[in-house]
């Protein structure tokens, strides 16, 4: 009888943190969309922003807040939650903590296939993101084929992942050499670029992300599933080889959707997870929202930075992750010696 | 009640019986097969030829949530994420019971309890998994896998990187489990003191093959210790004590 009580506090002291942790990130996410909005180029305050989206007010205040700044935030936050998603159910199915789209290649097989088509193909580049998607399935497939043997194994499709991941690379640096007289549109493409989004990218990008952000959430249980190992997930009665197909399938629709908008941005996938793992744990029910969440604030805030931090030139957001997220993986991996317990 | 498995597995040919309700080891030295015929068993791996059939019904017709709820494996390899609280891990023994996004119910929560409280780890419910230690972790997944409630559970070496203390800890629960809820127990064990010690049916493998099967006493012999074993050792009965132990051929 005495328990009862006890295990009732325990459990809203976690929800109470959860939804601390969530309150904190949504307002985060607020107060980064505001500064986000004010800053840059020319300045406003939050009233002019504010009275620009809400009210018909100063012409130019308005078109630069309504059709430049808003949907870059509001891409931003999308295309981050999509790469954090994608990068959370790769972990789970891989277990392992290096696994993100962005290192085992399956974004190197949408961002070859749409270099491909942007370089060679420009006319087809109306359909740039079918073929992203299509090479990111491609080269996920091929990484299940490589590491296929009786089961697919974590490590095996992690170091094919690589083996294809430098491949992809090595042809998509080839075709840039092959066509350096042609190259800004496709720069700015491999290196993960917000800039000059406008509604249209953002209708896009909401569908595929509210599509896969949604599929990630069936995930839950499976993902949970995984982490005990494969033959407890198997115990549990769970079809371990269809579900790491269906996972990795979601997240790489996740990254392809995010390349063909704002072509590579790497690391949000890979740090993201690793930072809610640790305000949160590893309870995927919570874990995943959480990952969104702080995806998007991740994202918001680099492509903030990218776009301020030296005035007249804008940095790709894919090189402010880069830069700040390398050292900071880094961190983190000195900090943090243990990842699974048995 | 009596189940029937009669197969024939990867393991070249083998024949075995196991009861629900009762203990039965399976021991061998190592790679003969052990863990190969506890995964077959329990369809964590396929074989190649003959059938496993639970009451009368192959193992391959049943679904996988269906099987999971009459069988409980827990392999040697598992792990579970350090800042898992042990009432959840626990809690996971109900997903075979669950759809996609139903919740524990007020029945699943006295379940993963009384699991808690035949293993002894009532008092770690919320304690998470890196505060515990090795043995208690070994007690706390042997009640995710009670928590399936299945007829028949399955240890895959239940005391590997255990110290004796923690081992005997483990053994003298499968045993209390054995006799106060019924549920059948087929472990792959190294130690034979501890088969010789709990086991009501003991099947040993050599090679691939069921060398000789049946109670305690009968299967563990000098004779099968020098063959399977190349050990000499003598059963020696201790006054006061009603099962023999093995006292191996000193070493020099």
């Amino acid at each position: 009888m005495s328990a009862k009580p006890l295990k009732k506090n325990q459990g809203s002291v976690g929800i109470l943190k959860v939804s601390m942790v969530w309150t904190i990130l949504i307002a985060l996410l607020a107060v980064l969309a505001v500064a986000s909005m004010a800053i840059g180029s020319a300045g406003y305050s939050f009233r002019e922003i504010l009275s620009a989206i809400f009210l018909d007010t100063d012409a130019t205040t308005r078109v630069v807040v309504l059709s430049l700044r808003l949907p870059r935030v509001i891409l931003a936050i999308l295309i981050g939650a999509a790469l954090a998603a994608g990068g959370a159910l790769l972990q789970a199915v891989m277990r392992n903590p290096l696994a993100d789209p962005g290192t085992i290649g399956v974004s190197a097989g949408a961002g070859t296939a749409a270099i491909t088509v942007l370089l060679i193909f420009p006319n087809l580049s109306l359909s740039l993101p079918l073929f992203a998607f299509v090479g990111a399935s491609l080269a996920c497939v091929l990484i299940y084929i490589m590491a296929w043997k009786g089961g697919v194994d974590p490590v095996r499709i992690i170091l094919s992942g690589v083996a294809i991941n430098s491949v992809l690379s090595g042809y998509n640096s080839l075709l840039q050499l092959l066509n350096s007289d042609n190259l800004s549109g496709v720069l700015s493409f491999m290196n993960g670029s917000l800039s000059g989004m406008s509604w249209v990218h953002v209708r896009t990008m909401a569908v595929y992300a509210v599509v896969g952000l949604g599929l990630s959430l069936l995930c839950i249980r499976h993902a949970n599933a995984l982490q005990l190992g494969d033959e407890m997930a198997k115990n549990l009665g769970i079809r371990v080889n269809a579900s790491r197909i269906c996972l990795s399938a979601v997240s790489a629709f996740l990254a392809a959707s995010t390349v063909s908008v704002a072509g590579m941005i790497g690391f949000v996938g890979l740090v993201v997870p690793h930072i809610a793992r640790m305000l949160i744990g590893s309870d995927y029910k919570v874990l995943l929202p959480t990952s969104i969440l702080l995806g998007g604030v991740t994202l918001l805030l680099a492509d903030t930075v990218g776009r301020t931090i030296i005035p007249g030139l804008e940095i790709p957001v894919g090189i402010v992750m880069s830069v700040a997220g390398g050292p900071f993986f880094l961190y983190m991996l000195r900090k943090r010696g243990k990842f699974n317990g048995s | 009640m009596q189940i029937g498995y009669g197969d024939h597995v990867v393991v070249d040919d083998l024949d075995i019986c196991i009861s629900k309700n009762k203990i039965t080891s399976i021991i061998g030295p190592n790679g003969s097969g052990k863990s190969t015929v506890l995964k077959s068993l329990t369809r964590l791996l396929r074989y190649q030829k003959g059938t496993v059939s639970i009451d009368g019904r192959d193992l391959r017709d049943f679904g996988p949530k269906e099987l999971a709820r009459r069988v409980g494996v827990l392999p040697q390899i598992h792990s579970a994420p350090a800042d898992f609280r042990v009432k959840e891990l626990v809690g996971y023994g109900r997903m075979p019971y669950q759809g996609l996004f139903s919740r524990l119910t007020p029945e699943d929560e006295r379940i993963v309890e009384n699991a808690l409280k035949a293993t002894g780890t009532y008092h770690l419910r919320d304690k998470s998994i890196h505060e515990i230690s090795g043995g208690e972790t070994q007690r706390v997944w042997i009640a995710t896998v009670l928590t399936q409630q299945p007829e028949i559970l399955f240890l895959d070496e239940p005391t590997t990187y255990l110290d004796i203390g923690h081992q005997l800890e483990t053994m003298r629960m499968v045993k209390k489990l054995n006799q106060e809820t019924g549920v059948g127990v087929v472990m792959v064990l190294h130690d034979l003191s501890h088969a010789l010690e709990v086991s009501d049916h003991i099947v040993v493998i050599k090679d691939g093959k069921k060398y000789s099967e049946g109670p305690p006493c009968e299967v563990i012999t000098s004779k099968m210790l020098r063959e399977v074993y190349h050990v000499s050792g003598t059963i020696v009965h201790i006054p006061g004590r009603t099962k023999p132990v093995i006292a191996f051929g000193e070493l020099g």
